[in-house]
């Protein structure tokens, strides 16, 4: 039968956001119930995200960049591909955070339900799992995330067309695979099954891959790609997906569509994901949720119900693990009493493809539109000797700057490790840095990041690198 | 190779600087790297040196002056071979080609202002020898802090008188007009409505027609005149176009209007005002914005102690320790919260319901006013004393004596205020108690030496207190004509802050409108105030007989802190002496 508990604190969802709303809540003497629908913790970064895709990316690199060793001297043969083993490996990367997690909400004294929850008062939320479980709680934080997007006219139910989730559990190397959406999700999964053999499509219909990037990286990245790629086809969509016995037969409609229907061994579709929030009963609770189901909050976090809050993707973009972990700080400590507040400056958005994409901030298009006086300078890799000598020339680094202040209101690099060099920019915006801070920070060399203080350079007049074209104003 | 060659003032990290030691004089011979004159900025003194080895033809400053970078500062004759290493030759050349680069490197330089700020289209106006454009500044107000822009009143394009408003201030005391200096066209406008402004702050740019002659003459100007009154900003422009090596000069007139961009938001001066500060000004961490978050600090309104005007944590904490020390103002009206003083709140009443009703906006001095009395009134312990004084030979005097004027056609008319202020000054001199400020700490008092009275005026915008000073020391005559001169400013609405401030000792006179007595406010920080009456004609038995005295209503309300009930009493006492007898003014 159904048992009950009475709970301060119950944590809807336990993905990156959830638990770390969890653990923050029981750190500061709450009582704290984590409701998760699967048996791991985790959601879908840890178990069918971030961690697995990275897990494969890992490899893909290597096997990418053991394919130009031989031009500087160093040859590895053709790569074997082991699925199996790649799977478990995967998986086992996966297991070691997700049972990192189970100890530590144990240590907390966290208790974990597994089942779907389901609002069904202000006060009461019902589990079903195994056993159904009625949760009488103060508080609720709502983190139950979001899922892929299907369409209407693509017949999800085939082996061969896949979701982020399909992809990344490797059923098979398809021979001719389609990416259906040129965001990151799909082309991390590009860059996995490229560098395993699949030959590859990409269809966007924006006019460039990852629209929310400036133009002058996506250039550089497109570049990349077009060695990966069979087919880019931008300003293009699918309009017929048909799933024959011979393969997914898919029709193009646009700009590069191909005037034939193409014949794919897989097709993903990594179309965006959408939010979980009409999926909880939230309407019993007194939560206010959105026709595409978003749930408002306040920049505290608080939902239309007092007593309850929401964090991560389900209140909306962008939909990521960091941006849901701060929240979930955020959440946990206004219950706690705390007056805390969801402000931050910048959110970063990372690609994990080969090469990178990173940024941060205001891009240049952003500026552009809000009118703000901005200057932009970017530093070249090719003249970094870091990246000469790791054979990652074809990236950059750019810096935005707001005239006004000199302060730096955005950043974006492109190229291998691109990711691990934002974090200074976003500590820097966060600051309230300057151009001449950064400039006058001392950066190691020779590395990537000291790219960073070079474009603060540049903007300063004081790089001495690169022609310096503001040498006479200094 | 004997030619005087000008030197300079290098850049010396700041906007201006005093010469507080001229080190050479005419005539001198100097090294190269030896020290011209001292000057000293805000944060420490230094040295400026001769850039070549030389005679001095000429010092162009003194001690005293203030000076900043590119600032003509010394005519120096080099002298030929006789300095180090012999690389003066190539100094020399090195001079001389950069004189010949000048007009070039000025040309640059106009180009890239123009894509700069509005400021810089000064210089243009002023090559062009017709126009030029003057920044014209807030002038010395009376108040320390910063005021806010109640009103703007030319746009952009106007032309303008001198004299002729320009934008209304509003102090704690009045509202006042920022007149324009000279006669022009409004260039730009450069405060709105709301803006906090104080002395020096840029109120609008005055396109004025120039003095005409040549450039040289004005570049000249611009190095003495001009600099010193104008804004450093303008001067700092005004120098790039007269002189040259203007590279750095830009940089510090770029920098000078970030920081002072930076600077003009803090001042935790007034909690409601300053809204538009946009988000992105404010240079603050994450930290400390949660910090000023969990207080509810406005960062808009915190000044940054840290580098660059950055907020740190320690400045949200003194600005609220600030906040909570100051007195509430305007905004709790019901409670005066800071002697933990609990009244419940006035009940609500819908007046509409026994008749008609209108809703009438006090006026602004009003609302000013009210809450300054109303702390006055809960926080002094009042005491008032009455008294009547004999003026029966006063007022024939008076009569009499401006029967006199009338004859002469002097135009002075003498009124009994005037006479009441002597006779209070007097009092105030031989009872200086009555002259103090009770000291913060509740445990001093501050004694002051001189005697300036307040006198309270009704104007048709509401109740101010212009201030007489050195009443002991002035006439009947120069009083007269000073209180009538402050009063007529006073009905016009053009008193300054510093009119109204220094006061030591007010006189609250309703003697024209009737009554018998009252109890004014003691106007803080001042610990008395007197109140007059209207006099009127009372019998008074003299030992034999009843006889027609006129007698004149005095209330005296003095902080009971301060003063006790027997000075009080003697203080009445003097004053009504003093008025029954007016030889006595001239013991």
């Amino acid at each position: 039968m159904s048992n009950e508990i009475k709970t301060q604190v119950v944590v809807l969802g336990a993905g990156p956001g959830g638990y770390s709303a969890a653990f923050r809540a029981a750190d500061l003497g709450l009582e704290v119930v984590l409701v998760e629908r699967y048996s791991t913790l985790g959601g879908v970064c840890l178990n069918v995200g971030c961690i697995p895709s990275k897990a494969l990316l890992h490899l893909a690199k290597h096997i990418e960049d053991s394919k130009h060793m031989a031009d500087h001297g160093v040859s590895f043969g053709e790569a074997k591909i082991d699925l199996d083993k790649i799977r478990a490996h995967k998986e086992k990367v996966v297991g070691q955070l997700t049972g990192g997690l189970d100890q530590m909400s144990k240590m907390r004294k966290v208790k974990v339900v597994t089942g779907k929850g389901e609002f069904t008062g202000a006060n009461e939320l019902k589990v079903v799992g195994d056993e159904e479980t009625t949760i009488k709680f103060d508080n609720a934080i709502i983190a139950a995330g979001s899922q892929p997007v299907e369409l209407p006219f693509i017949p999800h139910d085939d082996k061969r067309i896949w979701d982020s989730t399909d992809a990344l559990e490797l059923p098979f190397v398809p021979e001719k695979m389609l990416i259906l959406g040129g965001g990151i999700i799909g082309l991390e999964m590009g860059c996995v099954y490229s560098a395993l053999g699949s030959k590859l499509d990409v269809v966007e219909f924006m006019d460039q891959l990852i629209p929310a990037a400036d133009k002058d990286l996506i250039k550089v990245f497109t570049k990349e790609m077009q060695k990966k790629y069979e087919n880019i086809m931008l300003e293009t969509k699918v309009t017929k997906v048909e799933a024959k016995k011979d393969g997914i037969h898919v029709t193009f409609e646009g700009k590069n569509a191909p005037e034939k229907p193409v014949k794919y061994d897989a097709v993903l579709v990594a179309v965006g994901r959408t939010p979980n929030g009409k999926k909880i009963g939230a309407d019993k609770a007194g939560v206010d949720v959105d026709d595409r189901g978003f749930i408002k909050t306040d920049n505290q976090l608080r939902t239309s119900a007092d007593n309850i809050f929401a964090i991560g993707d389900i209140i909306g973009q962008p939909m990521l693990a960091h941006k849901a972990v701060h929240e979930g700080h955020v959440a946990a400590e206004n219950i706690a009493g705390k007056k805390h507040f969801f402000e931050p400056k910048v959110i970063p958005s990372i690609a994990y493809t080969d090469p990178e994409v990173a940024w941060a901030g205001v891009t240049e298009k952003e500026a552009k539109e809000q009118g703000i006086k901005y200057e932009a300078v970017t530093f070249p890799w090719s003249a970094s000797g870091r990246a000469i000598a790791s054979n990652a020339t074809n990236g950059f680094t750019k810096l935005i700057f707001d005239k006004e202040n000199d302060r730096l209101i955005g950043g974006a690099m492109v190229g291998s490790h691109a990711g691990e060099l934002l974090g200074e920019v976003c500590l820097a915006i966060e600051m309230g840095s300057d151009a001449e801070d950064i400039a006058l920070t001392v950066h190691a060399h020779p590395t990537l990041h000291e790219s960073v203080g070079l474009a603060a350079e540049i903007y300063e007049g004081s790089i001495t690198d690169l022609p310096n074209k503001k040498a006479k104003k200094k | 190779m004997a030619d005087a060659k000008e030197v300079k003032v290098p850049d010396v990290g700041g906007d201006e600087v005093e010469v507080i030691e001229v080190l050479v004089s005419k005539g001198d011979s100097v090294d190269a790297e030896e020290s011209l004159i001292t000057v000293e900025s805000d944060k420490a003194s230094m040295d400026i040196p001769a850039p070549f080895a030389g005679t001095i033809e000429d010092i162009k400053v003194k001690e005293g002056d203030k000076i900043k970078e590119g600032d003509l500062l010394a005519l120096i004759a080099e002298a030929s071979g006789s300095s180090d290493d012999g690389d003066d030759s190539d100094d020399s050349s090195d001079d001389s080609s950069d004189d010949a680069e000048e007009p070039e490197a000025d040309s640059d330089e106009s180009d890239d202002e123009q894509a700069q700020a509005a400021d810089d289209s000064a210089d243009e106006d002023d090559d062009s020898g017709e126009a030029k454009v003057i920044d014209v500044e807030v002038p010395d107000i009376g108040e320390d802090g910063e005021v806010e822009v109640i009103e703007v009143l030319v746009k952009e394009g106007d032309s303008v008188n001198a004299e002729d408003g320009l934008i209304t201030l509003e102090t704690d005391k009045a509202t006042m007009d920022v007149p324009c200096p000279e006669a022009g066209t409004v260039k730009e406008v450069v405060v709105k409505e709301g803006d906090k402004v104080k002395q020096g702050s840029l109120v609008i740019k005055l396109e004025v027609k120039g003095s005409g002659g040549a450039k040289k003459a004005k570049s000249k100007d611009s190095g003495s005149s001009d600099a010193k009154s104008k804004d450093k900003q303008a001067s700092s422009s005004a120098s790039t176009s007269s002189d040259s090596k203007e590279d750095s000069s830009q940089e510090s007139s770029s920098q000078e209007t970030s920081s002072s961009r930076s600077r003009k938001p803090p001042v935790p001066d007034h909690p409601l005002a300053r809204k538009g500060q946009s988000e992105g000004i404010v240079h603050a961490s994450p930290s400390v914005r949660r910090v000023a978050r969990e207080f509810g600090v406005d960062l808009s309104q915190v000044k940054g102690s840290g580098p660059k005007d950055r907020i740190l944590k320690e400045d949200v904490q003194q600005f609220v320790k600030y906040e909570l020390s100051r007195p509430k103002a305007s905004s709790a009206p019901s409670t005066g919260g800071e002697g933990g003083l609990q009244v419940i709140a006035q009940p609500k009443v819908d007046f509409e319901k026994f008749g008609e009703v209108e809703k009438v906006q006090m006026s602004r001095i009003q609302r000013i006013s009210g809450p300054n009395l109303h702390r006055n009134w809960v926080t002094i312990p009042h005491v008032t004393q009455f008294d009547e004084a004999d003026i029966t030979e006063l007022e024939s005097f008076r009569k009499s004596e401006n029967e006199m004027q009338a004859k002469m056609k002097t135009g002075m008319k003498f009124t009994p205020l005037v006479f009441i202020m002597k006779a209070c000054a007097q009092a105030l001199r031989e009872y200086p108690v009555f002259n103090s400020s009770l000291h913060e700490d509740g445990e001093h008092l501050i004694m002051k030496k001189y005697v300036h009275i307040g006198i309270a005026v009704d104007t048709p915008n509401g109740l101010v207190v212009p201030v007489v000073r050195d009443v002991d020391k002035k006439g009947i005559k120069q009083l007269t004509e000073e209180l009538n001169e402050i009063s007529a400013k006073a009905r016009d609405g053009k008193l300054k802050a510093t009119d109204m401030q220094g006061g030591c000792f007010s006189i609250s006179s309703l003697g024209g409108i009737g009554g018998t007595a009252f109890t004014p406010i003691v106007n803080a920080p001042d610990v008395a105030i007197l109140g007059v009456s209207k006099s009127e004609m009372k019998p008074v038995w003299n030992g034999k007989e009843f006889v027609p005295r006129l007698k004149l209503p005095l209330s005296l309300s003095y902080d009971h802190r301060v003063i006790d009930g027997a000075v009080a009493a003697r203080f009445t006492t003097y004053l009504n002496h003093a008025l029954s007898d007016i030889r006595k003014l001239l013991l």
